[in-house]
């Protein structure tokens, strides 16, 4: 397999986004229509405190994904109430199509004093397509819990067979890699089941997909998608400090697949996504999106400095 | 209504008994019964840091069964350290509830981090002891019971209890944080999950005990005991502002159910309120009930929610 690249297709630059955000289009997720595709992704204004907050809004495209036919002119979904887990932002947002409704996964973003942040899987429900998303309670569905600390978030789900599938990413500790340094957090991809999509068991603490980078490599955002008789994952995977500075460090593609959606095998080279030698993801590519339309499989993914400068795409190629 | 008789503050703070990591507080009784005494696990606090933020950690002291007003040993350190960095108890482990489990005892507390818009959040985790109840190791580094869709923040309060082979935890959820002079102030609730093995939990996701002072009535303490045929809750409550005073503070409050689920809240029969003076003359929380030896007790806080220690009751006559 192997992935052939279009470049950048959404530049948050080139756009009026809602609430003046400006830069960062992070983490694309779509809804396939028949005519057009929506593609969700994450804001960031800074409030008062000079912290950013992230919010979801969307573009739609056409079905080649080379023509934008609107930009949203307002957020899916506000931001949780005083205290609540998705205070501080939403990033991402993952969506699936449930009979009439269209779910959206949240992760939620609160800020901590010791460390900067904790997260939390909540859902919110859509029924007019899409356009705006309600929280079906004011916490998480999933959170941390005796053997997953901290940090869980970043769910993608998928119904397979009459069972909701998620894949998520679940903390197992923050650490000062220096006396000076802001606490980093580590964190690695599980999975949990469901009847309903609300009510989840997780595997508890099991990492699906082995370290390459070691014990305390960051893996975030699994994508799954089913080619053939197999399921392959896409996720992202970086060095726990000096990622966000220093390339080679930050995040890169990764990729492994699975024929008992059990037992996964990495294998970040068949296909490999290249860095571009210059330009938006020359330095760093995260946040992956593998879906389907057209009988054609893209993904969409950020590329420097985690999706300030938007979004790109790649084809993959069945070889 | 029920009749009791206070027996004073029991054990507090002072200074033949503090630690490094006792300077301040004794809250939230929870007792466990040895042959030949009664342990009681607290909550109390070191000194305030430089911000002048403190954490909590749970400890405990023995006091004579044959006469509950004499203490007779106080814990070396405490039951458990606070969590890691990140972690839900990193700044605190209140309160705290035990039960023995055939030969291990079981604790069940309150997990304290700090946050940015509000001041704090509380999860609850669980810890075992190999050891009669003096030590305690974390079941794990994670909560065991957390944030929820209708329960989004601090889940704290813990009491559990065991009814035939089904584990009950009586706990407090978080409803919302009410801006009050500028201020956050956490309203709360009282709510029960139940489990087989007491790992594993399925919130009831209901409010058990109806408001009565006001819509944002905090409840806390839902201390359930059985007698007389019937399950008793002994809580305490208060208003959502200005509760640091005597007017809006902690009082003790009352409920019954045959089911555990379904309670018929009347403060009337609680039987215990504030002094007149002294050390629980403004507010009177944190009700514990125990029976030593065919005598009922209660454990509980007064003035400043234990910042002097806890006292004792003896009921006199039955719970019916």
């Amino acid at each position: 397999m192997e992935w052939i690249k279009h470049g950048q297709i959404f530049n948050p630059l080139d756009h009026q986004l809602p609430n003046g955000a400006k830069y960062y289009a992070q983490s694309p997720q779509t809804l396939v229509f028949k005519d057009f595709i929506r593609i969700y992704f994450s804001t960031r204004v800074v409030d008062d405190k000079g912290k950013y907050l992230s919010n979801i809004v969307f573009v739609d495209m056409d079905n080649n994904l080379s023509k934008i036919l609107r930009v949203s002119d307002k957020a899916v979904i506000t931001l949780g109430d005083l205290g609540c887990f998705d205070e501080h932002g939403i990033f991402p947002m993952n969506i699936l199509r449930v009979k009439d409704s269209v779910y959206g996964f949240t992760c939620g973003w609160s800020r901590r004093s010791s460390v900067s942040v904790e997260t939390g899987i909540g859902v919110a429900v859509s029924h007019d397509d899409g356009l705006s998303f309600q929280r079906i309670g004011a916490g998480p569905v999933l959170t941390a819990s005796l053997k997953e600390p901290c940090l869980v978030g970043d769910g993608f789900v998928k119904l397979i067979d009459n069972t909701f599938h998620m894949w998520y990413i679940f903390g197992t500790g923050w650490k000062r890699y220096s006396p000076q340094a802001d606490p980093d957090r580590i964190y690695k991809i599980g999975h949990a089941t469901s009847e309903d999509g609300l009510i989840w068991i997780k595997s508890e603490s099991r990492q699906i997909i082995p370290d390459r980078l070691g014990p305390d490599e960051c893996q975030a955002l699994p994508s799954v998608i089913e080619i053939g008789a197999k399921y392959h994952m896409f996720f992202c995977y970086r060095e726990p400090y000096n990622f966000r500075t220093e390339v080679g460090r930050g995040y890169r593609i990764g990729h492994a697949w699975s024929n008992d959606l059990e037992h996964w095998i990495r294998n970040d080279d068949d296909p490999h996504l290249e860095r571009s030698d210059h330009g938006w993801d020359s330095e760093m590519q995260c946040y992956p999106h593998v879906f389907r339309h057209q009988s054609k499989i893209y993904l969409l993914y950020n590329g420097n400095e985690f999706g300030r400068y938007g979004f790109g795409l790649a084809e993959l190629q069945l070889i | 209504m029920f009749s009791w008789k206070k027996l004073g503050i029991i054990f507090g703070p002072e200074s033949s008994h503090r630690r490094d990591w006792f300077n301040e507080f004794a809250q939230a009784p929870s007792a466990l019964l040895f042959d030949d005494y009664v342990r009681v696990y607290f909550s109390c606090r070191p000194q305030p840091d430089k911000e002048g933020k403190y954490v909590s950690y749970s400890a405990w002291v023995d006091l004579d069964r044959s006469d509950l007003t004499r203490v007779v040993k106080v814990a070396e350190k405490p039951i458990l350290p606070l969590g890691g960095l990140g972690e839900f108890d990193e700044f605190g482990i209140y309160p705290v509830s035990v039960i023995r489990d055939e030969s291990t005892i079981l604790a069940y507390y309150g997990g304290w981090t700090r946050c940015e818009s509000v001041p704090f959040n509380v999860a609850i985790g669980s810890a075992v002891s190999r050891d009669e109840g003096c030590s305690f190791q974390k079941l794990g580094n994670g909560p065991i019971l957390s944030y929820s869709t209708d329960e989004p923040f601090i889940l704290s309060g813990p009491k559990i209890r065991k009814f035939e082979d089904t584990w009950y935890l009586f706990y407090i959820a978080g409803k919302k944080w009410k801006i009050v002079d500028g201020h956050p102030e956490p309203v709360y609730r009282i709510r029960l999950a139940t489990s087989d093995d007491g790992i594993t939990w399925a919130k009831y996701n209901r409010d058990l005990i109806p408001c009565k002072v006001e819509e944002d009535e905090a409840q806390a303490s839902p201390d359930v005991f059985f007698a007389e045929g019937k399950y008793h809750m002994f809580f305490c409550y208060r208003y959502s502002k200005y509760y640091r005073g005597s007017e809006y503070g902690y009082r003790i409050g009352y409920a019954s159910s045959l089911n555990l689920f379904d309670w018929v809240r009347d403060d009337s029969k609680a039987g215990i309120t504030v002094s007149e003076f002294g050390w629980d003359s403004e507010m009177i929380s944190y009700p514990h009930l125990f029976a030593v030896d065919g005598v009922i007790y209660m454990a509980y806080l007064g003035n400043d929610v234990g910042r002097q220690g806890f006292g004792l009751a003896i009921l006199e006559g039955k719970l019916e």
